[in-house]
């Protein structure tokens, strides 16, 4: 009896071992999930050979590097129709606002915050046309105008330098290039419109019929 | 006989460019074979796809499910004709390849066809057998509408898993993403197939598929509403390629989710076994405006589909692997749509995995798609 007791004690040992044995196994997988895959695997990453260079072609770019991150942005000033600005604004804003006279820049209508809180003078140099401004009158580029947008919009600043906000220009892969504020928004009319979709699948209705 | 090292039977289609011209399939090399007879036997390329589909599937385009099996009017009639089309199909190729009279370019053809239909799966082929299937349908092309595309067979390359996230704060329903793709992966126009679905979703009920309009037709954005896209999630653990019964289907080392056209035999098992809705099926010969099909294609990408095969997005593999972004995330005006390399450190969307608050749909499937969805 003690005996038997001893074999059958034995088979189940066994038996459990070969159960747990198998079942540690997750299939065929090395890992656990994609996350820890991607963890993995990235370890040893030593780039790779395809280029977005290419696709980069008839845009003028300039490099910037902001909080860790370097990347191209479009160049700005070349873009602007009738830059530089001084080549008319050549006297102070008050001796240019004559009444009776035919207006330039009547098609802008600032759309941006209110009143209170924005004004052309805001943003642009009322000293110096050919520059914009930080609130505290410091003098910014042109071609860095996303210094002037992110002083109010920093969360967006955070995720666009990350890249979780805006667009990519050419393609996923080496060097990054991303469109700078502008390139998106209005900055006298930031947001967007609303719109009817590009897309009615008259099919799909039929087939729900 | 060809000599060179082929996994299938090659016949030598006597045409003029090849070494030993005039001998036919059936061994002789003079007039006397059975098949060089009649020139009644020689079809048209259409009459030869519409052949093979009869034999194939016949009256089951029109019906479904068990009415395939249980509801066919068989009488002898039918029988012998089902059993004749598949016979003409082999005949066809064979007197066209060994008719005297007719000219290198439809022996040409024949070649093709028979070296396609005989061809392996995409997956087991070398590299030269890929190129090589590539040319042939390039050549193919060029011989039915004397037009040029180009197809690439790139393999995937090391160091890259694509992944792609897609921020449902910025997604405002535009639905350009959704025209960009139909456009640039060749889908059929006339029944409409898109990849992308925009589910328009109530504020305050979270993701219920069940009450979401994924064909909405006002202005958006709606008040009350917010946007979520799906399309194929490049699972790593795809359920769809687990079911596929003739492993047509498969994932890439780059992560990508693809399917051998040629290879697939329309079981859509794989349909039925995607928790995300991702594939689409080819009910009909899919059929594109000459003037707008894409002419950069990939062999696993947008290249033309037929009749009775799966299709899904592919992260648009033509762009995708030459280092461009697919044609929604491109498309996108509010940049909701984020691709890139998930084995980059230094990528984008490395950057939102690890600073945003990022979830997938049915995760606890244990799928593991490689789309992310975050918010601002």
């Amino acid at each position: 009896m003690q005996y038997n007791k001893r074999i059958m004690n034995k088979w189940i040992y066994g038996f459990v071992f070969l159960m747990l044995f198998f079942s540690c196994k997750h299939g065929e997988g090395e890992y656990h999930g994609v996350v820890e895959k991607i963890e993995a695997e990235s370890k040893n990453y030593h780039g790779v050979t395809v280029s977005s260079e290419q696709y980069h072609d008839g845009i003028d770019m300039i490099k910037i590097s902001e909080g860790g991150h370097e990347f191209l942005i479009p160049e700005r000033k070349g873009q602007i129709k009738m830059y530089a600005c001084t080549e008319c604004h050549n006297k102070p804003l008050s001796k240019m606002q004559t009444e009776g006279e035919q207006k330039a820049h009547w098609d802008i209508k600032l759309v941006h915050a209110n009143e209170n809180t924005m004004s052309c003078v805001t943003c642009h140099n009322p000293d110096n046309m050919d520059q914009l401004k930080s609130l505290t009158h410091k003098e910014i580029d042109f071609n860095k105008s996303y210094n002037v947008c992110n002083q109010c919009h920093t969360k967006q600043f955070e995720d666009w330098k990350g890249g979780a906000h805006g667009k990519k220009i050419g393609g996923w892969a080496p060097p990054r290039a991303s469109m700078t504020c502008v390139n998106c928004h209005n900055p006298h009319k930031p947001h967007f419109e609303s719109k009817w979709p590009a897309r009615f699948n008259t099919q799909t209705v039929k087939e729900r019929e | 006989m060809s000599s060179n090292n082929k996994k299938w039977f090659s016949l030598n289609l006597g045409r003029k460019s090849s070494a030993s011209s005039g001998s036919c399939g059936c061994g002789k090399t003079s007039g006397g074979c059975g098949s060089h007879s009649s020139d009644d036997y020689e079809m048209t390329d259409e009459a030869f796809v519409a052949a093979a589909v009869d034999a194939s599937i016949g009256e089951e385009r029109t019906k479904d499910g068990f009415e395939q099996v249980f509801d066919v009017k068989m009488d002898r009639r039918t029988a012998f004709k089902k059993l004749t089309a598949s016979l003409l199909i082999g005949a066809g190729a064979v007197s066209t390849s060994c008719s005297v009279i007719s000219g290198d370019e439809s022996k040409e053809k024949a070649q093709i066809d028979w070296e396609e239909q005989f061809k392996g799966n995409y997956k087991l082929m070398t590299d030269e057998e890929k190129k090589a299937t590539v040319d042939r349908l390039m050549r193919s092309y060029e011989l039915r509408t004397g037009k040029n595309i180009s197809m690439s067979s790139k393999n995937a390359e090391e160091n890259i898993l694509f992944g792609y996230a897609f921020n449902i704060s910025k997604c405002q329903g535009y639905m350009d993403c959704v025209n960009a793709c139909v456009e640039e992966n060749n889908q059929d126009r006339d029944s409409q197939m898109q990849y992308i679905r925009i589910h328009e979703m109530k504020d305050g009920n979270g993701f219920s598929f069940d009450e979401a309009d994924d064909n909405y037709y006002h202005e958006v954005p709606a008040e009350g509403h917010f946007y979520m896209g799906t399309q194929c999630f490049h699972c790593d653990n795809p359920p769809c390629v687990n079911v596929c019964p003739v492993q047509a289907t498969w994932r890439e080392d780059d992560g990508l989710v693809v399917v051998d056209y040629d290879w697939c035999v329309g079981c859509r098992y794989c349909m039925a076994a995607c928790p995300y809705d991702g594939r689409r099926f080819n009910w009909k010969k899919p059929e594109v405006p000459e003037a707008e099909i894409n002419h950069n294609q990939h062999y696993l990408g947008n290249r033309m589909r037929k009749k009775g095969v799966m299709e899904k997005c592919t992260f648009c593999v033509q762009r995708s692997r030459a280092g461009k972004n697919p044609a929604c995330v491109e498309a996108c005006p509010t940049g909701a749509r984020i691709f890139g390399n998930l084995l980059d450190p230094n990528s984008t969307i490395r950057w939102v995995l690890e600073n945003k608050k990022v979830f997938r749909l049915k995760e606890d499937l244990g799928t593991e798609p490689k789309f992310w969805y975050f918010m601002d």
